[in-house]
């Protein structure tokens, strides 16, 4: 079974191996030194740059589908409406099952599927076992997908703030001279990662749900879950080579921005975000959010009501807008 | 599809069950605890794991396992979603002894009040 894991993770390993590996080389060109702990952890974080950055196109789609949810608002509160008060979980699953029709009438889904976080996995367990495995491939002076015998020899020996990039928190505790600063950066990267999801989930929650999800079934459940999983995670991440706790700090604040900028700029309708940016634009002497046309048409109507040459002109400035 | 014409019990039956009984408590645990992690972002009903667990339920390991996989491809950010039933089988169950995931995949949908309500606006 492990070999068969083994096998479908090879090619990952090796596409993220050579890119580790195209990077560092890229870093040692312009000056760095190829030993340093930072050139290795530089190549770490401009491999979730890669990654993510090619993962923007999803994202892109998933903004533009949430901003076609406002053509849907009439549709969905009337369903909504058709299910007040039916709590019960046959009546909430027919009521997820009309809004997916719904959503595929319309041809757009704000959901975004499993898709963008099923594709990081592989690349995620291929760093892992990358990583994981320097120690003992550079006892064997073997070299690691793309990676040659010397990449994981300096690798393995490279450090930042005096801890080995290969080192484990639970390694380095069992080995009877336990370094301190491994231990220190791991505690620290385990914090900030952790921190970093918590508050992703919480901005979410917060912020980005509609009263009606934040009263639906799933979420007692996730409240449950917001407070388990950096616990998991922090349990999960004393396990973890200090690169990989790297990675996925790294991938963790990017998702935290990213989470930050939609919520603030392409909020979920009827959520405390969206309340928040119409004030925001309101102050700005703008519309609110998505309604853009429907405001000109209602700015009109009170121009032309009083018709006054005054306000002519106020209407031409709003357009230019 | 043509019905068994009883459910399928007895040793050998529970034999032959264990790898899709072992499959299916393992999809339990993951919408336990894994979905609720990842949330609400699957494009179709039912959910993909819901799908899974129903299918693997239904025709077993291999049929259960290649429909699955197929559906998880199917959903991905450039798909409509909508509503997707895994295709009938063959099993039947006792009287009452129907699995959960069976109902809560296929909920009554009500009809609209939308003809009623157009009635009453015009």
């Amino acid at each position: 079974m492990t070999n068969f894991f083994d096998l479908l993770l090879s090619p990952f390993r090796y596409v993220v191996s050579w890119i580790l590996m195209a990077f560092h080389e890229l870093f040692t060109r312009i000056g760095l030194d190829p030993n340093s702990g930072w050139t290795w952890a530089l190549s770490i974080i401009f491999l979730v740059l890669l990654i993510r950055t090619a993962l923007i196109p999803v994202f892109v789609k998933q903004i533009k589908a949430q901003r076609a949810m406002q053509a849907l608002q009439p549709d969905l509160r009337k369903l909504q409406a058709k299910y007040k008060g039916k709590k019960d979980q046959l009546s909430q699953q027919a009521m997820i099952a009309e809004q997916r029709q719904l959503f595929k009438k319309h041809k757009t889904n704000p959901l975004s599927s499993c898709l963008p976080m099923l594709v990081q996995m592989p690349f995620f367990f291929a760093l892992f076992t990358v990583l994981n495995n320097a120690s003992k491939a550079s006892a064997n002076n073997d070299g690691v997908g793309a990676l040659s015998a010397d990449h994981i020899r300096s690798f393995d020996a490279s450090s930042i703030f005096g801890a080995r990039l290969s080192d484990t928190f639970l390694n380095t505790l069992n080995s009877g001279s336990p370094s301190a600063a491994v231990i220190i950066v791991a505690v620290v990267m385990i914090l900030a990662m952790t921190a970093s999801q918590f508050i992703t989930q919480k901005q979410i929650m917060s912020k980005n749900m509609t009263k009606e999800a934040l009263e639906g079934p799933f979420m007692q459940q996730q409240k449950i879950m917001l407070y388990i999983l950096p616990l998991v995670f922090g349990i999960g991440g004393i396990n973890f080579p200090i690169g990989v706790l790297i990675y996925w700090t790294a991938t963790n604040l990017w998702t935290l921005g990213q989470q930050f900028y939609v919520i603030r700029n392409n909020p979920t309708p009827g959520s405390e975000a969206e309340r928040e940016l119409n004030v925001r634009r309101a102050a700005k002497g703008l519309p609110p959010f998505g309604q853009k046309k429907v405001d000109e048409a209602a700015a009109e109507a009170v121009v032309e009501a009083p018709k006054t040459q005054r306000v002519q002109p106020q209407r031409k400035n709003r357009k230019k807008k | 599809m043509k019905k068994d014409s009883k459910p399928r019990t007895g040793l050998i039956w529970f034999l032959i069950d264990i790898p899709r009984n072992l499959i299916i408590g393992f999809l339990m645990v993951y919408r336990k605890i894994v979905s609720p992690i990842y949330g609400d972002v699957c494009r179709y009903f039912p959910s993909c794991s819901a799908y899974g667990l129903e299918a693997v339920t239904v025709h077993g390991v291999i049929k259960g396992i290649g429909l699955t996989i197929w559906r998880v491809l199917r959903c991905n950010p450039f798909s409509h979603g909508g509503i997707d039933y895994v295709p009938d089988g063959r099993r039947i169950w006792p009287e009452g002894k129907t699995p959960k995931i069976m109902v809560m995949n296929h909920p009554p949908i009500p009809a609209d009040e939308d003809a009623a309500d157009a009635a009453r606006g015009a």
